[in-house]
Order: C-alpha cells, then structure tokens, then sequence
C-alpha cells in the first residue's frame, strides 16, 4: 500500500508536469478567450462544508491554501 | 479572558458579514434608481436633457454583489452527523479589481462513534461557529490579496491570516502566485478555560503557484504548499489502548471494542503525537472547456515529515443543458500509508515497568487508508431572461467509501454529504 500511494503520487506529479510541457503553452490573444472564460472554468462547484469534511478525513490535507481556519476538529 | 476575546472576535466577524449582507441590497437598490433614473440610449442628434446630464456626472456604481446560502448535511455509518448552515457575501468591482468577501458558518456535530464508544463515553454534541473575511485588490497585472479566519469550538480555537501576490505575464497567459499563511490554534479541554488547560499549536504556509493558458479551451496550473506546524497536536480526549506482545500479535484488523476491552492491558495512556510536523504538496489543475461541457481535473501528491505519502484524484465534468441548468458527475480517489509511528495494536512492555511507545495514536486518519468518492450535482439558473445567472439554486451530493486497512474497530465508513445552494446577485 504505501509503495502503492507514493507510486501514484510521483505518476501523478510527473503526469502533470508532462501536460504542462508537452501542451506548449499557445500564446492566446485576449480577444480569443472567449472559452476560457467560460463561468464554469473557474466557478467553485463544491460545498463550504465539502472542505471542512475533506481536512477530516484525509489525513494527508492541510497546506493547501493560504488562509484557512483549522478544522478544530478535536 | 481568551473566552472574552474569542467571543468579542465572534462579534465582530459576525457584524461583518451581517454589514456585507445589509450592503448589498442598500447598494443594488442605488444601482437599480440610477438605472430607473438614467434615460434610455440617447440618439446624438436629440438634445439630452439636463437630468440626464446630472445623473450621466454621479460617479458610476459598477461594482456587483453576490450573496449565497447553503445548508450541508453529513451522516456517516460510524454515527457522525452534521448539519452545518453557512452564508457567503461577496462585493466585486472588477473594473477597479477590488473585491471583498466573507462568509460565516455553523457546524452542529453529534457524534457516538467506535472511539466515543471504546472510552464508555455518551453521545457527544458540540457546535462549532468559523468566519472569514478577504479582500483582493488587482488593479492591472499585480494583486494582493490578504485573508482572516477563525474557527471556535468550546474547546479549540483556530486563527489564521495570509497574504497572497499574484502576476500577471505574456498578456496575462501566466499568473505566478506567492503566498504566505499564519496559523494560531488553541487546543483545550471540554468544559474548561483555557486558562486552565491549552495548548498552542502554530502553522506556517508558504504557496506557490503558476497559472498557464495552454490553449484557447485550457487552463492549467501547479501549486506547491509547503506547511510547517508546531505544538502538540495530541486529542487530550483519545486513549490508547495497549497489549501484551503476545496479545498485539494476535489483534485483528477491525477487533471489536468487546474484543478490545478483553484482551487490552489495564493501562490506557492518551494520544501522543510528534511536536512538529513539516508537510509538502503538489497539485496540478487543469480546466478544459468542450462544447458544451468543461472538465476539470486535479491530482494533488502529497508528503510529510511524518512519512505519510498520499495522492488524490479528483475529476468533474460539467454539462451545460440549456442555458438555465447544470449537471456535473463528480468522482474523487484518495490513497494513503501510515505515518511511521502508526500501530493497529500498541505494546507495552509491562514486565520490565510502565514503558510506553514514545509516539502512539488511535486517530484513523493517519492509518493506511483507500477513499473512493462519487457523486452528482445539479444547479438551475432562474434570473431573468437577460441575465439568468443571477440568481441560482444547487444541489450537490457525494457518496464516499472509506477502507481502513489496518484499524481497530471499523475497517469501512460509508459516508453522504448533501448540500442545498442557493446564490443571488444583488
């Protein structure tokens, strides 16, 4: 199992460091970002509390955001 | 006296939010007499009126407020519920790039798990108030933001503050972040002051992102977070059972309490955790607009000085139908170890004295656990015809399933949250 999750860990990381450098980051004009604007593209889909549960039960969560309460989940 | 000032804090972030709510209105109410006032396109060769003169002179309001409210409710199968009500007020004027919002919630927790149950405690019960305040001021390519939020339970009290930069490059094609966040928790003891019992934990984190377009239907961006925490974070609450070697070696994945209180050793020390704890992370997101759908992906690996490795997945796609609703499936997989101090059954040495392991837990979530997520979402756009998002009610649902691989008690949890979202620009 560990050996298993750190396998996925690097895979992961290493998949998206490969996207980043195979996508070739086109140079997009600002006119032509309709699409990326798109609400849907950056609207939060998920609840407030969807976090909250998330930090509880993952043991591995934490230091993902720059200003979040503690879960205080004593 | 920390009750005092953790109550006079309460106040002031509960005034706060109530004055972003009451602001709203107040000056979406302006914003809609201007409109009533202002005259209809005036064609140029039409004298314009010395009304509209006056009004076209007042400063224009183009800023936006948005508001929402959502009811979340969780149950799980080891007996935790929670319903937690909470409001978010946001005031944007993105033409001066200034926004700032706050949002303000309550947990009602009710609990009689497998650990409450294994110390012959009760139903525990326990309300929990957290509120926040941030504004952002981006005016052209670089932004601040800076950010409070606390969280009060009657025995713990969280406070935190950050402060983010961020810059824009190449037209605004990559945004580099920079980030910092201060942690401040007070961990005490149920129904005593602080002044009697507490323990400071402090956090430090460092953020650091990069925002790329990849084309013109994709976004992606990596954020590495590199957390420092200091102070025992130890439940004063949780008791350690212990076992004779002979017994530890016999204990079985998921023994049952009734087992548990046969086989365990008369002593039952509580939690110790290590005093500090460095964790990093990674997480990758990528945003892809299809016809008519957007995807959105997100894997996070992550890693600490505890030894614990762990990934997540977590994938949703968004169908538009119509231009009035949304549908999304959403799906999430989280794997991760033990920390390297966790035990399923701690011994004690007992026939050379009273030796305890240095380090000891019973908290589940730092085991070897596998957590598949699924679930569903839907929102309905119901403002009017011009601009039907402008108001907008969401229900969200998720299904998980927890596997503990090496515990006492449980070795699954079964779990749903559900949430009710209604939004509205003012």
């Amino acid at each position: 199992m560990p050996r298993s999750a750190t396998h996925t860990a690097r895979m992961g990381a290493l998949g998206l460091l490969m996207l980043f450098a195979l996508s070739g980051c086109t140079h997009v004009a600002p006119y032509d970002r309709a699409r990326l604007a798109y609400p849907s593209m950056t609207d939060s889909y998920e609840s407030a509390m969807s976090g909250h549960v998330r930090a509880v039960h993952e043991g591995a969560s934490g230091g993902g955001s720059v200003a979040e309460s503690g879960c205080g989940c004593n | 006296m920390q009750l005092k000032a953790r109550q006079a804090i309460l106040r002031v972030l509960a005034v706060a939010s109530f004055l972003l709510v009451l602001l709203g209105p107040a000056s979406a109410r302006a914003d809609k007499d201007n409109q009533q006032d202002a005259p209809a396109v005036t064609p140029k060769d039409v004298p314009t009126p010395p009304i509209a003169k006056e009004v076209s002179t007042r400063p224009e309001d183009t800023s936006t407020k948005h508001v929402a409210f959502e009811m979340s409710s969780y149950t799980d199968t080891d007996n935790v519920t929670v319903f937690t009500p909470s409001m978010n007020a946001t005031i944007e004027n993105v033409t001066q790039g200034a926004s700032i919002s706050g949002h303000y919630l309550v947990d009602v927790v009710s609990a009689a798990s497998a650990d409450i149950v294994s110390t012959a405690s009760g139903r525990w019960n326990e309300v929990r108030q957290a509120g926040g305040l941030e504004g952002t001021y981006k005016p052209h390519e670089t932004g601040f933001t800076l950010a409070g939020a606390m969280s009060s339970e009657p025995d713990y009290l969280s406070l935190s503050l950050g402060a983010q930069i961020t810059q824009d490059f190449n037209e605004k094609n990559t945004t580099l972040l920079l980030g910092y966040g201060y942690g401040h928790d007070t961990v005490g003891y149920h129904f005593t002051p602080f002044s009697v019992f507490s323990r400071i934990v402090q956090s430090s984190t460092i953020s650091v992102g990069l925002t790329q377009v990849m084309d013109r239907s994709t976004v992606g961006s990596l954020a590495l977070d590199i957390n420092i925490e200091n102070g025992d974070q130890s439940k004063p609450y949780r008791y350690i059972p212990l076992f004779s070697p002979t017994e530890a070696a016999l204990v079985p994945n998921g023994a049952s309490i009734a087992w548990v209180t046969e086989n365990r050793l008369p002593e039952r020390p509580a939690e110790q955790l290590p005093l500090n704890r460095e964790r990093i992370s990674l997480t990758g997101r990528i945003a892809h607009r299809l016809d008519g759908s957007t995807l959105r992906l997100e894997e996070r690996a992550y890693a600490d000085s505890w030894l614990m490795v762990a990934s997540s997945s977590d994938v949703r796609w968004i169908f538009d139908i119509g231009r009035r609703f949304q549908f999304w499936p959403h799906a999430r997989f989280h794997a991760q170890n033990a920390v390297n101090f966790w035990q399923r059954a701690y011994v004690s040495e007992s026939a050379t004295g009273f030796v305890l392991p240095e380090f000891r837990t019973g908290n589940r979530e730092l085991g070897p656990l596998l957590t598949e997520t699924g679930g569903a979402g839907i929102k309905a756009f119901l403002g009017k015809a011009g601009n039907p998002r402008s108001l907008s009610i969401a229900l969200h649902c998720d299904a998980s399933y927890t596997t503990y691989l090496d515990d006492l008690y449980i070795t699954s949890r079964s779990s749903v949250l559900g949430a009710l979202i209604l939004e509205g620009e003012l």
